[in-house]
């Protein structure tokens, strides 16, 4: 059946013309661009931009946010999708919705929103007060506590999603095995539920860093100018100081990041899987 | 009076309207093999993960080698399951599902050391480092059993362990593990719904219908005096008849009229009484003979069976009366027509019959 297999290929054609027009060849120009010289290839643009000591802050600021994001919306939602996989019947139900809904809110909304809540006068700041914290009103927006907090809002559903996948497929009785074997509460969950879920969390992490490493919008809205990433810095060289030279190193260094990033987390995924 | 090693008192469990153990008591001696019997849906999967923890009963409480564990979390029962559909972790290779309850127990080379025996137990040693996903059925069920024994329960629960395997393979596992339960000395409670199963393995089977214990016995009495006209129907073939009693005669023997003629059975039963006579079909013979019951019913099949033939024959009932025979059947027995059949009184078991259902 080998011609069945090749007309396989050919349903892929679509996509591939796409992606070559829309994606490659701009990306192509991108990375060749960035290594162009006044004599043609040359390294210069990456060595004047790696030997600025405000590049490393901004790949700093770049990967601890990314980081943080990343690592608030595994606590957080480690626990939901055991709640969502756990639930049954409406609660299930309507947990779901809470968490898929608000992916069809744009991020410039759920962004404005945030700066309302974020705000001297929002209702942390109120409620902080409130409870004896702090003792005056203050400002969690354009902080790195209220873009990272933000951030993870955003990107939670990425990281509930791929854990719930693979919580679901897990047989209840094994936890009920593990008891049976005289294993207390807290190792079965480290000897058996953690290693069935590590999958899901490896590709949960890797969703969130990628989308939270390469993010533009949030930062621009709940930081501010003066707060520089790797996007937010490509970004402002293409748009407004006209850099082509300097945004296409940024966005070939953000681009070698989020390729090791997907490399790193797919090796770990097949390691932690040695049986899957 | 000594304690039986595990005592199940009055244990009963609802979920929701639905009364799935209605009054349960059962008492385990040290060492002994007990199987529950039941039809599906009875409570027995119920019952056993409330001795082992993994259940709550709503009333009633177990005890186990004198100490009361009702409120016992599992992990602190020292109750060992098998699970009916194996339950291995399927991140581990064969050794460390076997070696897992060990863990932290014993010292990390002892662990090894007793994994690898319980491997060898279960024929298992090629397989060590193995993923369980890559085991047959008959294997996974090899592995489910050395991994609970491993950490050496005082009682071992197995929940229909074989009923996904074929027949053959069924009957190995089932002379496997009662030598091996024999050579440990473990106490055990196998699920079943196999009445074959449970008269092979048991010292005693409990018969189960409907959240109750019918009947807990030795499988010889079980067979040969059943309580109910459940256990009666549950263990073993039985022909039944319906009838009245209509007399007494000497000797503690009652008569009773059925459809198929009077019949004289041993009973403690009041005249007028509604009853259900079961008889065994190796009790039945061909013939008639004196101070025997004798009936003479239609013969409707014939059926070869190898060693054993089976008779059977039109019935007033909704069953077919049934005579079984290692010996050479009479000449010239034709489907239609009505042959002479008896046995002895004695033979004859009587039940109460439930007039309203
Ligand atoms: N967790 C549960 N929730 C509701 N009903 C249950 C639950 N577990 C068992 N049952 C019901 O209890 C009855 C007995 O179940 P079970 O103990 O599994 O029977 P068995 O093992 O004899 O087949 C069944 O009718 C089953 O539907
Ligand atoms: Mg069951």
């Amino acid at each position: 059946m080998k011609s069945d297999r090749s007309l396989v290929g050919w349903l892929a054609a679509p996509a591939v013309f796409y992606l070559t027009i829309v994606y490659a060849l701009p990306l192509t120009w991108l990375l060749a661009r960035s290594m162009m010289g006044p004599e043609g290839f040359s390294l210069v643009l990456f060595e004047e931009f790696l030997g600025d000591p405000f590049s490393w802050r901004v790949i700093g600021n770049t990967l601890r946010i990314a980081g943080m994001v990343t690592i608030l919306c595994l606590l957080i939602g480690y626990p939901v999708a055991f709640a969502l996989a756990r639930a049954r019947g409406v609660v299930q139900v309507v947990l779901l919705a809470a968490i898929i809904l608000p992916l069809s809110i744009g991020v410039v909304v759920k962004a404005f929103a945030w700066q309302i809540v974020l705000r001297r006068d929002g209702v942390v700041s109120q409620f902080l007060v409130g409870i004896g914290v702090w003792s005056e009103p203050q400002r969690l927006l354009f902080t790195e506590i209220g873009l990272v907090v933000g951030a993870a809002n955003v990107f939670l559903p990425f990281m509930i999603l791929p854990i719930y996948s693979v919580v679901k497929l897990i047989d209840p009785r094994l936890m009920e095995a593990g008891a049976t074997l005289g294993v207390s509460p807290v190792s079965r969950f480290f000897r058996i539920l953690f290693p069935l879920t590590l999958p899901g969390i490896v590709s949960g992490l890797a969703f969130v860093f990628s989308l939270a490493v390469s993010m533009f919008v949030i930062p621009s809205l709940l930081i501010g100018d003066r707060f520089q990433t790797l996007a937010t810095l490509t970004g402002r060289s293409f748009l407004l100081m006209r850099n082509e030279a300097l945004g296409s190193v940024t966005a070939t260094v953000l681009l070698v990041l989020a390729v090791a990033i997907v490399l790193i987390s797919s090796l770990l995924a097949r390691r932690v899987g040695r049986f899957a | 009076m000594i304690e039986p090693f595990l005592e199940v008192r009055n244990a009963r469990k609802n979920f929701g309207p639905t009364t799935v153990l209605d009054g349960v008591t059962l008492g385990v001696t040290r060492g002994e093999f007990v199987s529950l019997l039941g039809p599906s849906g009875c409570g027995k999967t119920t019952l056993l993960r409330i001795i082992a923890g993994l259940t709550g009963a709503d009333v009633g409480d177990v005890r186990l080698d004198e100490q009361d564990i009702t409120t016992l979390p599992p992990h602190k029962r020292d109750v060992g399951v098998v699970f009916q559909n194996y339950a291995l972790f399927p991140h581990l290779s064969v050794m460390e599902n076997i070696a897992f309850g060990l863990k932290g127990r014993v010292a990390k080379d002892e662990a090894t050391r007793i994994a690898a025996r319980f491997l060898d137990l279960v024929h298992m040693r090629d397989f060590a480092e193995r993923s369980v996903r890559a085991l047959s059925g008959g294997q996974q069920q090899r592995v489910a059993v050395a991994r609970a024994l491993a950490v050496a329960p005082k009682l071992l629960l197995l929940d229909e362990p074989f009923s996904a395997l074929d027949r053959k393979l069924r009957e190995t596992m089932q002379i496997e593990l009662k030598r091996l339960l024999r050579e440990l000395g473990t106490t055990a409670i196998f699920v079943t719904h196999d009445q074959d199963e449970a008269l092979v393995m048991s010292d005693r089977i409990a018969v189960m219908n409907q959240g109750r214990i019918e009947q807990l016995d030795t499988p010889q009495t079980l067979y040969h005096a059943p309580a109910t006209s459940f256990a009666l129907q549950f263990v073993g073939l039985s022909t039944r008849i319906s009838g009245q009693v209509i007399g007494h005669q000497d000797g503690n023997l009652i008569l009773i009229e059925t459809r198929h003629g009077v019949v004289c059975a041993p009973g403690n039963f009041a005249r007028g009484s509604q009853v259900i006579i079961g008889i065994r079909p190796e009790r039945i013979s061909f013939g008639m003979l004196d101070g025997q019951n004798s009936i003479a019913p239609q013969l409707t099949d014939i059926v070869f069976q190898g060693a054993r033939v089976q008779v059977h024959f039109a019935s007033a009932e909704d069953e077919p009366i049934i005579l079984e025979s290692s010996a050479r059947l009479p000449t010239n027995l034709a489907s239609g027509e009505a042959v002479s059949i008896s046995w002895a009184p004695e033979d004859t078991l009587v039940f109460p019959r439930d007039v309203s259902a």
